[in-house]
This record gives C-alpha cells, structure tokens and sequence, in this order.
C-alpha cells in the first residue's frame, strides 16, 4: 500500500496549462467551492446526528458516556429518536450529497461543455436559498412540522426554497450544456442531464401528493368527496409513491451524479481511456429502466397489487447488467490504471476506486433484495438501514471526496495540507463502510431469521435483544466513518485557512506555508489534455 | 460515439422511460386500489372499514412528527411471506368478540388521512396494537415508561408528552400510576399533554377486527350488490 499515497502533496501548481480550462475553473470557483463547503457542512451536522440516534438503539450501559443522550431524547421532542433519526437521514441526503452533487454538476457541465459558466451571481443566490431550504427544512423536523414521509421529512414551507434553488441550477446546468463548444460530448453529460430531469419530477410529484396538508386529517368523508381525495397519494398509495420516491432519489438522482463523475475522472486522472467504453450506453439506458423499479423492495408481501410487485422483482432483478457493465468499465480502468497514478493522482484515485466497488456491493445488495424470499427475509431489519448508508457513504461520499481531493487544489490553486490526515480520511472511511456492511448487512439476515421465525415463542422483545450487539456495532461504525468525515472537514478547513492567509499576507508567507517540498515537479495537468 | 446525438430525441427516451415506471409503479396500483369505497360487512350492520374519531386523526400528525414510523410498521403480511400473522400482530376482535386473523388489504387504509406502512420493525407491529392495548392508561404509561410495562424494550421514552403538574384538590382523572422510580414528588402527578391524548386517541384506534375477504379488498373490486 505504500503507493497507495504520496508522502507529500504538492503545494502548488495544479492550474490547468489549457488556459481554456483554467479560465472555465476560475469562472465557477466561488459557486462550487460555497457548494462544497455547505455541503461538508451538513456532512459533519448529519453524520453527528446519525451517531446520537444510533446510540439510542441499544442500552447506554455500553457507551455510559452517552448517557445524556437519553436524557434529551426522554425530555426533549426536539431530540427523540424519530426526529433525529429522518433528520439525519435528510441532512446527508439533502445537506450533504445533493449539495455537493449540485455543486460538482457545476464544475463537470462547465468542463465538459467548455462553456465557462454564465453568471455565477445567479448560481450562488441558488447555492444559498438551497442551503436555506435545508436548514429550515431540518428545523422544522425538530420542531414537530416532520410528515412523516420518509425522504419527503421537510415541511412545504422549506420545500419551496429548495425548488427555486433548483430550478436556477437546473436551468443555469441545461442551458450550460446546449451552448457547449461543438464536438464536447461525453457519457458525463448524459448522466448529468438524467439526474437534472429526474430531480423534479421525484420531488414534484412526491413533495405534491405526499404533503400531508393536502390529505385532510379529517380522512373519512373529506378524503373521498373532495378533489385530493382523487389524487394517488391517499390511502396505501402514499406507501407506494413513497417507496418510488425513496428509491428514485438514490437510483436516479444520486446514482447519475455520482456516474458522471466516476466517468470523468477515472480516464482524467488515470490518463488512460475507459476500458469496454463501447458499454457505457448500455449500461446507462438499461439502468435507467431497470434501476428505479427497486422501489418494490419496500412492497414486497405488504397491501398492494400482486401484479406490481412481481413485475418490480423481475425488472428490478434486472439490475445486474447495467451494474455489471458499469462496475467492468469502472473497475478494470482503476485497476489497469494502478502504475500510471501518481502525484496528487495518489490521493484522488483511491477514493474513485472504492467508490466503483462501493457502486457494485450496493448493486449487489439491491439484486439480492430483487429476490422475493430474500426481501420477505430482510425487507423490516436493519439490512435496509445497511443499503441507505452504502448509497450514501460508500458509494456517493468517497465519490464526492475524490472529486472534491481533486477538484478544490484546482479552484484555489493550493495544495491539500498533509497526505497523513487523508490517509487517516481513507482508512477510518473504508474500515467505516466495511463495517457498516458487515454489522448491518449481517445483523439484518440475523434479525430477519428471528423475525420471521414461525414460531409463537419468539416476540419482538427477544427479536431486539439479539440485535442489540448488532446495534452497538453500528453505533461505532458509524462512529469510525464520523471520524473521517471531521478528520476531512479539518483538513478541508486547514487548507483554506492557509490559502487565505497566503492571499491576505502576500507571498512572505509563502515560504512557510509552502515549506513542505514538492514531491517531483511531474505536471498537474500532465493528462489534462487526454480527454474532454 | 456521442452518447446525445439529439438534445430532444434524448428527452423523450428518458421521458418515455420514466412514464414507463412511472405508470406501472404509480398510475397502474392506482387505478386499481385508489378509490376502493367501504362495505358492508357480513352478517351485521357495520362499515368495514371502521372509521375513527376525530382526535385519533389528530392523532396522525403527532404519529409523523415524533417518527414512530421509523420503527414501527403498520402492515401485516400474508404467511407466505413472514411471520407475521404468528406474532399475532394480525388478530383482533370482531363486534361479537370473535377472534379475526388476517392480512392487512389496501381497503384497511381507506380512511386514514396519513398512511404510515412503515419500513423497519424495530419495534412491533401496530395494524392492531388498540386490541393489544385495549386500555389508554396502559399505553400512557408505556409512552412515559416503557420499562414499566416490558423490561427488554427498546423504544425510547417520550416523557415530554406529558407533564407534571401540582395537585390541586383531587388528583386528576388521568393522572399515571407509576413505579416509585418514576413517580413525581409528594403532591404533584403526571398527566398526559392533549398531544399524548391525541396520540392514544390513534393508537387506540388502530385494530382491523372486521372481515374483509381477499376477493373484496383486492382487486378488482367488485361491489357486494353485485354478488349472487
């Protein structure tokens, strides 16, 4: 593994020589780096979150530090379980991941079209009216306004910032692409495009037929002789839009990002082209058919029509090709890559790497999922809490941190601070998911057997006390992935800490900052001009 | 190769594709179970569904905002696939006192304002927890402490559903009786918020003990005048 990582990261010089995308960088670095930075904002507010509600599954005895944590979720609404837990959930979804798949989209439509950006003004009033809506959306699940609507948490009144920032986004990104320079196409931008049509429609319908102000709490008469009554989302349909909802956002949403990324920066970085390219539209068409119909693993065996889960199981058990021929392309150009990456190449490819595999174990979890006995097996359990983390932290995180170890030097022109702490950034992420996919993956399969175990004996109660190891387990996972999300938040801080302070007092400076020596002279932008 | 050869023939393939998914997962079980209508259940004069009181559907609202759903289901599977109906999380009580065991159908939910199926089952299933805990002193108790009532429990406590209060004259009606451990001090008691009253009122209401056959709360539905 000593390659693995530089033992220094250069302090400088990684502005693009094309000065075209230099210029196009320099054109989106506030928008993107306010992005980036909010977005790691709300990775640190929600990994904390998402470690205090953890802690609450299992008796305290175990950590009796944290004992006041069950004291506020006892005393406080404002802490109890089922309120920190979807806000949790959201500030990564929202918060973190869409922020800085927003943000990244950005900086990848502008590059790939060779369109430096139009008004960054506009962006960045978007960029903030999102953060906005995030922050009153989560205020307002700690305040008592939740919908209780997984993933649609966020009260109407925070729902319409995040629309208006994303309409701007949107159109700012589709406008960005259609006046592209003639010639710059790339699979990125179809992924992009995918995740930008996909987002609305998502969140349009969901936001709209599952806000529980247009469902009368009156129900009876009202819901059946009014208008609303006449919409989907009454009744056990809310289940079932809900459930396209949820899987519509990781599958069409985060997933597409995330692609475009990995497709860009993998030959970018590497220098090499994708291997088994020719692939690439296949596997993008086929995920986008098959991908959202894993929405039926939250249906299977519950009061819907028969027909729609067997159809779901057979299309979503389709899955494996795309994840297949993406995870081949991915990971064979990672892996034929190994020898040609060096430099700060050192330090973004690892990420990209663990961010393919990560793509096909959550792939693979999905498929096992698409089997009937298996979702009748695991479909209530924590295997379930196991996949929403691998969506977000294994597969869109190290995406974004890869991108981001790759994408901030090139905004600011100044190196990452020290190859120690992302290497401690690395380990305590990987070990983290690792975990996470050991201890929940597998204490869902042993809580599924005590659950659906036929025999009357066996209640809920001795069900939870065989989980509750499992629960602990998780608790510190989580716990060994927050660890690398603050070491990263630090490093990230450090960095620009140092950049202002060069910029404020002059290239005095400059010689302490800088004194780490350069590791070679190799140029940033050796395999700027490969592709793109 | 150029993965858009056209801006516009591109939109309408992912259009198309998403109007795919789109109908079949939303428009297609729509049609078939969203606008199932109440009926008449055999043998007596009842509704089935049974409808319930204004402040269970208050209730709903205090259900969503304090995440019960994030651990609590509302669903009962059939027993091809699970365990569920042995738990007896699918038996209630009929209005003549016989025992009913069965599924949950989509005709179970028509009148529920807010539908909470529910995604994870660290705690127990609530189709019918009001006829499990048919008694409301019992589950404010539950709510404020659920060791009282069951000693592995997981569930956390939501004392903050509740107050204490001085007593002024006669202890309230509702006022918990709780371990010594709990108990507020000497002239003072602990009484539910109209939160946890509307909370209960739910819970309470929660029990499918009417019959619904398969062929009447699936689909289609075929409306019981046009039976021979």
């Amino acid at each position: 593994m000593a390659t693995l990582f530089p033992t220094t990261v250069a302090p400088r010089g990684f502005v693009s020589t094309d000065p075209e995308l230099a210029a196009i960088d320099a054109s989106v670095r506030w928008p993107v780096l306010v992005c980036l930075l909010s977005a790691v904002h709300w990775m640190v507010v929600g990994t904390f979150l998402l470690v205090y509600a953890s802690s609450l599954m299992h008796p305290q005895d175990a950590f009796p530090i944290l004992g006041w944590f069950v004291d506020l979720s006892d005393n406080f609404s404002m802490f109890t379980y089922g309120r920190v837990y979807p806000a949790a959930i959201d500030c990564l979804v929202y918060g973190w991941a869409s922020t800085a798949g927003l943000g990244l989209t950005i900086w990848l439509l502008a590059r790939t079209s060779r369109n430096p950006a139009h008004s960054p003004a506009a962006l960045m009033t978007a960029v903030v009216f999102w953060n906005l809506g995030v922050a009153i959306g989560l205020t307002g699940i700690f305040m008592g306004d939740s919908n209780g609507v997984e993933l649609l948490e966020f009260p109407a009144y925070a729902s319409w910032l995040l629309w208006f920032a994303y309409a701007v986004l949107a159109l700012w990104a589709i406008a960005t692409y259609l006046c592209r320079r003639a010639g710059n196409d790339h699979i990125a931008q179809a992924w992009i495009l995918v995740a930008l049509f996909a987002f609305p429609w998502l969140y349009g319908a969901g936001s709209t037929l599952l806000d529980n102000r247009l469902v009368p709490a009156a129900g009876g008469d009202v819901a059946h002789e009014s208008w609303v009554g006449s919409l989907p989302g009454s009744g056990v349909m809310q289940g079932v839009i809900d459930a396209w909802y949820v899987h519509g956002i990781y599958t069409l949403w985060l997933a597409p990002l995330g692609l475009a990324l990995l497709y860009y920066l993998i030959p970018k970085v590497s220098g090499l082209s994708m291997r088994y390219g020719s692939y690439a539209q296949v596997a993008f068409w086929t995920w986008i058919i098959f991908a959202p119909w894993t929405a039926v693993h939250d249906l299977v065996g519950g009061p819907v029509p028969a027909e729609t889960v067997s159809i779901g199981l057979f299309l979503s058990g389709l899955i494996f090709i795309p994840v297949a021929l993406i995870g081949i392309s991915l990971i064979s150009t990672a892996f034929s890559a190994e020898h040609t990456v060096g430099h700060h190449g050192g330090v973004v490819f690892p990420f990209l790497v663990l961010s393919s595999v990560a793509f096909v174990v959550t792939g693979a979890c999905e498929q096992i999922l698409s089997i009937r006995g298996a979702a009748d097996l695991l479909r209530f359990t924590m295997f379930r809490e196991c996949n929403t983390l691998l969506w977000i932290y294994g597969f869109f995180s190290f995406i974004v941190f890869g991108s981001m170890y790759y994408i901030v030097p090139r905004l600011l022109d100044f190196g990452w601070r020290s190859a120690m702490l992302v290497r401690i950034h690395y380990y305590t992420s990987l070990y983290g998911i690792l975990l996470v996919i050991a201890m929940l993956g597998f204490g869902g399969v042993m809580q599924g057997r005590q659950l659906e175990y036929p025999d009357v004996q066996v209640t809920i109660n001795s069900v939870n006390d065989v989980c509750i190891s499992y629960y602990i387990a998780a608790t510190m996972c989580v716990s060994l992935v927050a660890v690398g999300n603050g070491v990263f938040a630090f490093h990230l801080g450090w960095m620009l800490i140092d950049w202002l302070r060069l910029r404020v007092r002059g290239n005095r400076l400059a010689a302490e900052i800088l004194m780490e020596p350069y590791e070679g002279d190799i140029p940033a932008a050796k395999s700027e001009e490969v592709t793109a | 190769m150029n993965p858009i050869p056209s801006f516009r023939g591109f939109f309408g393939f992912i259009f198309a594709i998403f109007l795919f998914t789109w109908l079949g997962f939303v428009v297609f079980p729509w049609l078939e179970i969203g606008h199932l209508p109440p009926i008449q259940d055999e043998g007596s004069t009842d509704i089935a569904p049974w409808d319930s009181s204004g402040e269970a559907h208050a209730g709903e609202r205090i259900y969503a905002a304090d995440g019960c759903v994030y651990c609590h289901t509302q669903q009962v599977r059939p027993e091809s696939s699970g365990a569920d109906i042995v738990r007896g999380w699918g038996t209630a009580k009929d209005a003549d006192g016989k025992e009913v065991t069965r599924r949950s159908y989509p005709r179970d939910y028509i009148w529920q304002g807010q539908t909470f199926l529910g995604n994870t089952r660290s705690g127990a299933d609530l189709s019918n927890v009001g006829e499990r805990f048919p008694d409301a002193a019992k589950l404010y108790s539950y709510l404020y402490d659920p060791y009282i009532l069951n000693g592995h429990s997981s569930m956390p406590e939501f004392r903050f559903l509740f107050v204490t209060q001085k007593i002024s004259g006669q202890v309230s009606q509702d006022a918990l009786v709780l371990t010594p451990a709990d108990a507020p001090p000497a002239g003072y008691e602990v009484v539910p918020t109209a939160q946890a009253r509307a909370l209960v009122a739910y819970l309470l209401s929660l029990k499918k003990g009417y019959h619904l056959k398969p062929d009447e709360a699936g689909i289609p539905y075929v409306p019981p005048s046009t039976k021979s």
